[in-house]
């Protein structure tokens, strides 16, 4: 079961990411992106709104799947900037490996 | 796919020791300026600063070849304890494991920048000294601690010898000089990628080669918005290009930047650009090292922009 926190996406600001609140899930981003892949950057966006950290930790590897490209900041209707999202994300996973949390 | 902290942490104990990601000490690599003629810095002129990233290609071939072959295998988790094997040896291993032909392609595509910047009266200078990696793979890959500590170094060290004008080479460097030092540095300068510094119009004629088909980096042609530039060049000179549907603003990736973590993922991307590219039957011009040796494994006829104009202008000129 996920446990769900409503203040990650503040915890998360530290990182740079701090536009994940204006996504509303459309999914352009996913359909853009070169690596079609399970609805990604789409879902570690939905993750970071829920709050549910141990879905992002568990699945960090696909993180450095993204090929920084800027297809879906250059495309997204919300100026939610996923690619530097997703570059958010992945400064906080190596902070939380380098403080000896399990990745 | 490998585990991606274990490649960072290589590469960032690569920067804390050697000061670029590839364990080299840079003497050992940049050697292309010994014989580009020299230059001499007078008041007001630009540094031209390389970011080491052209003639780090062969080196970043040398790895990937090896790395293709680790990936998915048992071997791939002993990788991280590659950090503990010190940078210098790792670094000399893989100098001895690069071919020296390689280094000479890559070294001349910068010797040909400096000559067609001269021809361009341009006012430049380079110091080997002066040249540094500029932290973008760390920052890309999510090293924020060691693309700060890097940067910062990089930053401070040009302010002190009174570097403002900058002319860089790739559009990664472009990137990290002209958008992410200032925010995380605190330090600006004038950064100027070389293509937009070229007067060369009465030099060339266009020679009767055939048309070319051009892929924009994603940095050049999405981030930095520079995408005309080249194509301006290419103008002056009378020489003709064509456009595949996803170029400039809204170019395809060509898989390079996931190098580092997965080969197998970076050669499916490259395969899907490659085929979009190969449907314009026309030879492949681009101007970002990582894009041109990629575009390269897929077997495609490309070279850089440099190369391009350089020839362009021997036999016009």
């Amino acid at each position: 079961m996920a446990l769900v926190n409503p203040d990650f996406a503040a915890e998360l600001q530290a990182y740079g990411v701090d536009t994940a609140l204006e996504c509303f899930n459309c999914g352009t981003c996913a359909a853009i992106c070169p690596l079609n892949y399970e609805h990604f950057p789409r879902k570690m966006i939905r993750y970071i709104q829920v709050g549910a950290k141990q879905q992002i930790l568990q699945q960090a590897q696909d993180l450095w799947r993204c090929l920084h490209c800027g297809l879906c900041t250059r495309t997204c209707p919300r100026q939610a900037n996923p690619g530097e999202l997703i570059l958010g994300l992945r400064r906080y996973v190596v902070a939380q490996s380098r403080r000896g949390e399990h990745v | 796919m490998f585990k991606p902290t274990d490649i960072i942490d290589l590469l960032a104990a690569n920067v804390r020791q050697t000061r670029n990601p590839f364990g080299v000490p840079a003497s050992r690599f940049n050697t292309w300026w010994r014989d580009a003629g020299g230059s001499t810095r007078r008041p007001g002129d630009a540094l031209l600063f390389t970011g080491l990233m052209y003639q780090a290609i062969p080196f970043i071939e040398a790895t990937t070849r090896y790395l293709e072959r680790l990936e998915d295998s048992p071997w791939a988790e002993h990788l991280r304890w590659g950090r503990l094997v010190p940078a210098s040896l790792r670094g000399l291993g893989l100098d001895y494991l690069t071919a020296a032909a390689e280094k000479k392609k890559f070294n001349g595509i910068l010797q040909t920048i400096c000559r067609v910047l001269k021809k361009s009266q341009v006012g430049f200078f380079y110091h080997p000294e002066m040249d540094f990696y500029s932290g973008i793979l760390l920052y890309d890959l999510g090293d924020q601690e060691g693309f700060l500590r890097h940067a910062r170094f990089v930053a401070r060290t040009l302010k002190l010898h009174g570097v403002q004008k900058i002319i860089t080479v790739d559009p990664h460097t472009t990137y990290a000089l002209k958008e992410l030092y200032p925010k995380y540095t605190g330090e600006s300068f004038e950064v100027t990628p070389y293509f937009t510094l070229l007067h060369l119009a009465k030099e060339g004629g266009g020679n009767g080669q055939p048309p070319v088909v051009l892929h924009d980096p994603c940095f050049y042609g999405r981030y930095l918005k520079l995408a005309e530039g080249p194509r301006q060049v290419l103008r002056s000179l009378g020489l003709e290009y064509v456009e595949v549907r996803n170029c400039g603003e809204f170019t395809s990736c060509c898989g390079g930047p996931a190098e580092s973590v997965s080969p197998a993922l970076s050669r499916e991307i490259l395969e899907r650009r490659a085929a979009e590219l190969q449907a314009a039957a026309a030879p492949v011009v681009t101007f970002c090292p990582i894009c041109l040796a990629n575009l390269l494994k897929a077997g495609l006829p490309v070279e850089d922009l440099a190369s391009l104009v350089g020839r362009t202008v021997n036999n016009g000129g």
